[in-house]
């Protein structure tokens, strides 16, 4: 585990009134830019590590982000002796967590525990902001299916010309992404065929965050 | 209409308070605005009722849409009789992309094999909850609609809640909630509350915890509203300190409100000036019983007013961490449960 933080070091007796004195002030300043950077660290959504119970424990925090705005922080309390282990979070029970933790070593290689829950966790907040927006800006769209995961999203849009409604399902089954893997459309209840229009509109979905492809496709006439 | 849709109606009515009445036709949106004008809500229950049979043998309902109006008014106002926790345990690979209609199909599926002969009407909320109503019957009734089990669950998490299950229906409940969602086991959450949006927010975690920061924390600026400087609390630091304990335990803001925490100790008795009693064989076995219209609230009070020792006690703060309250207190270990601790999920 990195240690981020240098103990003050008193300067040695013996030497002059002056030199100590500045070599004083130099260790105070290099601390405070040291607590600036950490700040600056935590204000972009880095993770903050602070040690707890006099060095027994561990906690960190995992800030979430999408498109520019902060979301939800997830915490995660580690008990350091004598294996790392989880004690205490507040993230939720559909985040994969114990497979995670069994999947990697806490012990050697922290970092990597971290970021890969993160990326979950952040992946998890896009989907669900996408979700949100989507609910917000597209009130002609809706909603008839999603889950707490955000991983599955069934909606009926209404294409103009034949005065239809389409279900379109987006399937997000890597947990670990904010875009779909897998789109298609159902018409009165059978699945739409391949024809260009609906390519180009599902080609659409799986590359652009849904709240923004609806706007694309009301622009481009697609949809009411 | 039948006799028990009868019967069923005419108990649902008297169930609901009447000013919930208008409420729930109004969810349950099947009667046209000519209908709900017709109706007064303010004659007595009994000339309602009748008012409503009328409505409903004109429009050829039966039984199943009086069970709907009954799953509405359940949904809307679930905190009625006790709710018990349980959690799904060893999901299969596939447990994570089970989805709605499938869970629908292989539960339905499931439940009349393993119960036949069996009523199963699931109905999903608009926040993710999949409600859950199941009628039972035996190799000699139809299924009793008028005690009905209630089921709720959130797919993708391991945790489903449940109403009115007796004994005998558990085991039938349990097997196909396995099977349905894709894993091995279930098994007793040990939390159970008369609200179930208390239970479900303490086991998901959908309140305001509180970890330890090194920046600002929001608490200490909150109390931060002093706003004479002539006046200054005594002692404020180790107040503090004790707030900040207290909320690390329990969650800050509003918290789910359970009313009740049980320990039921089998433990050998300790008290030197009691001989008779320390040496006695077998362990002492005794019921403890904390109760209150929010106790984690309490308890929160009690270690921030400094009643209860801060650090809080593992034995009362094991009831956010660990989403339980009911705990069995064995001489192995000093912890409120006799297993080892784990990685919580």
């Amino acid at each position: 585990m990195d240690k981020r933080r240098e103990d003050e070091e008193e300067g040695e007796e013996g030497m002059d009134e002056d030199s100590e004195d500045s070599e004083l002030l130099r260790l105070m300043a290099r601390h405070t830019q040291l607590n600036d950077l950490l700040y600056a660290h935590h204000i972009i959504g880095g993770y903050d590590a602070i040690e707890t119970r006099q060095g027994q424990g561990l906690c960190l925090s995992l800030p979430t982000a999408y498109d520019g705005v902060f979301l939800e922080t997830y915490n995660l309390e580690i008990d350091v002796k004598p294996t790392p282990r989880i004690v205490r979070h507040n993230i939720p029970p559909f985040i994969p967590l114990s497979d995670l933790v069994e999947q990697s070593d806490m012990q050697t290689d922290l970092r990597t525990f971290l970021d890969t829950l993160s990326q979950h966790l952040n992946a998890f907040s896009g989907r669900k902001q996408q979700l949100k927006l989507l609910k917000e800006l597209h009130k002609s769209v809706e909603v008839m299916e999603s889950n707490a995961l955000c991983s599955i999203l069934v909606m009926m849009v209404t294409v103009p010309k034949e005065k239809t409604d389409v279900l379109c399902t987006l399937d997000y089954s890597d947990h670990t992404r904010c875009l779909p893997t897998r789109v298609h459309f159902e018409c009165n209840g059978k699945l739409l065929a391949d024809s260009p229009d609906w390519d180009k509109i599902r080609s659409l979905l799986l590359e652009t965050p849904v709240h923004k492809a609806l706007s694309d496709m009301r622009t481009m006439g697609n949809i009411v | 209409m039948d006799d028990s849709a009868r019967r069923l109606l005419q108990r649902l009515i008297r169930r609901i308070p009447a000013q919930m009445l208008k409420t729930t036709l109004e969810k349950w949106g099947r009667l046209t605005a000519a209908q709900k004008q017709s109706m007064d809500f303010t004659e007595p229950k009994w000339a309602f009722t009748e008012r409503l049979l009328d409505i409903c043998e004109d429009n050829g309902w039966t039984g199943k849409h009086i069970t709907e109006l009954e799953m509405t008014y359940v949904i809307e106002n679930p905190n009625q009789g006790m709710w018990y926790a349980f959690q799904l345990m060893d999901p299969e690979d596939d447990a994570r992309s089970v989805e709605l209609t499938h869970f629908k199909e292989q539960f339905k599926s499931h439940l009349s094999e393993l119960a036949r002969p069996v009523s199963v009407k699931i109905k999903k909320h608009a926040d993710d909850a999949i409600w859950i109503r199941i009628a039972w019957g035996d190799s000699f009734s139809r299924p009793n609609h008028l005690k009905p089990t209630y089921v709720v669950h959130h797919l993708q998490t391991p945790y489903v809640f449940v109403t009115s299950l007796t004994s005998k229906q558990k085991p039938f409940l349990s097997q196909a909630l396995v099977l349905s969602t894709r894993h091995q086991a279930i098994k007793d959450a040990s939390l159970s509350g008369r609200k179930l949006g208390a239970i479900r927010d303490l086991l998901m975690r959908q309140y305001q915890q509180v970890f330890p920061t090194s920046y600002p924390s929001p608490l200490a600026e909150r109390n931060g509203t002093v706003s004479n400087p002539q006046i200054e609390k005594e002692q404020a630091k180790s107040a503090e300190n004790r707030l900040q304990m207290a909320c690390e335990a329990f969650g800050d803001g509003m918290l789910p409100q359970l009313q009740s925490s049980v320990y039921k100790l089998e433990t050998k008795f300790k008290d030197h000036t009691n001989k008779t009693m320390t040496e006695r064989e077998e362990p002492f076995r005794c019921v403890v019983k904390f109760a209150s219209t929010n106790l984690l609230e309490s308890l929160r009070h009690c270690a921030s007013s400094g009643i209860a020792s801060t650090p809080v006690t593992p034995l009362l703060s094991s009831i956010p961490l660990k989403g339980r309250n009911y705990f069995v207190i064995k001489d192995n270990g000093p912890g409120p449960s006799s297993q080892t601790r784990q990685t919580q999920n």
